[in-house]
């Protein structure tokens, strides 16, 4: 009895054996993919995942740079910007607002003597320069540093246009000094009245002067 | 006789079928050590039977052998691919030489009959 249990446990024992083995490489080999291919393929996987991480590290910081790059191109791009328009605003091609004066020049009716002519206009513009004035500009012309002041025949020049009486000066700047300037005592005011020309100063709390609307480039001139 | 038979191949079916469901499948670099074990195991059986053919069956001898011989056959193939020696070929060879002279010795049993 003994002998046939030994038998079976041993035949047990070699099927168990058997089949594993089988399991191992037969089975394996029928679905066409050797033990040898499997790892080379395991290894090639694991190559390339660390290649993908390597990349994508790399992908990160680049990404990171780029970033950077925007951010300082966009800084720059804003400090041109605040610049410009600084730049803007010191040659006059903006309008401006504030605090300033309007000079009011009339000559006499029917007295055709006694004109206003450039030169008069010129007084005012200087005094009030003078006085500080931050953005000057005489009917709707505004007087940048090329403005000129000009008589040309029945009319005066002022960026090239003419201009007719009554002339209305519009400047911006501490408006009590710039009236003292232009109204005292044997100034330019006071001048003007003798010649018989009838000009009056009031100050605003706020006035807005146009920008220069002329050309803008330069014939001639080039950075040296 | 039949009744040995009957339970041989029995237990052998009732191993795959157990080998089959266990979840566990050694690495295939087991597969070398595993397949001179068979090999031995093999031979093991076969001494067996012609053992049994010639009346002089012993049951220790039997089952001692049968397990010492994979053990063994197993552990030589192993130490054999540390040394870099190939024992394995060497247990192939053996262990083929006594299966197929067991096989013939059983052969001219059943001849003879």
């Amino acid at each position: 009895m003994s002998r046939y249990l030994s038998i079976t446990a041993v035949a047990l024992v070699l099927g168990m054996m058997v089949v594993q083995q089988f399991r191992i490489t037969g089975f394996r080999g029928a679905h066409g993919i050797p033990a040898d291919r499997a790892q080379e393929l395991t290894v090639e996987l694991k190559q390339l995942e660390k290649e993908r991480a390597d990349l994508a590290a790399e992908a990160e910081d680049l990404e990171k740079k780029l970033a950077q790059a925007q951010m300082g191109y966009n800084q720059a791009a804003e400090a041109l910007r605040t610049e410009i328009a600084k730049v803007r605003l010191l040659a006059g091609l903006e309008p401006v607002r504030g605090r300033g004066v309007v000079v009011v020049v009339v000559p006499r009716q029917g007295t055709g003597v006694f004109t206003v002519r450039d030169e008069d206009l010129l007084r005012i513009v200087n005094e009030l320069r003078g006085a500080g004035a931050e953005a000057l500009a005489i009917n709707g012309q505004r007087l940048i540093a090329t403005s000129e002041i000009r008589t040309s025949g029945a009319h005066i020049n002022v960026n090239l246009i003419p201009i007719a009486p009554p002339y209305r000066i519009l400047a911006i700047g501490n408006p009590e000094y710039m009236k003292n300037t232009l109204e005292i005592k044997g100034g330019v005011v006071e001048t003007l009245r003798e010649w018989g020309i009838d000009i009056a100063v009031f100050t605003r709390d706020d006035l807005t002067v146009p920008g220069y609307q002329g050309k803008t480039s330069f014939e001639y001139a080039r950075t040296s | 006789m039949r009744l040995g038979i009957s339970l041989a191949l029995l237990g052998l079916v009732a191993g795959a079928l157990i080998g089959l469901r266990v979840p566990l499948v050694l690495p295939a670099a087991y597969a070398k050590y595993l397949s001179v074990a068979i090999l031995a195991a093999l031979d093991s059986v076969f001494g067996g039977i012609r053992a049994a053919m010639e009346d002089h069956f012993d049951n220790t001898v039997f089952l001692s052998g049968f397990f010492s011989n994979a053990i063994l056959a197993g552990t030589l193939a192993f130490i054999g691919e540390r040394l870099g020696v190939e024992l394995y070929t060497a247990a192939v060879v053996a262990f083929g030489v006594r299966l197929f002279q067991n096989l013939a010795i059983i052969r001219r049993h059943l001849l003879k009959k």
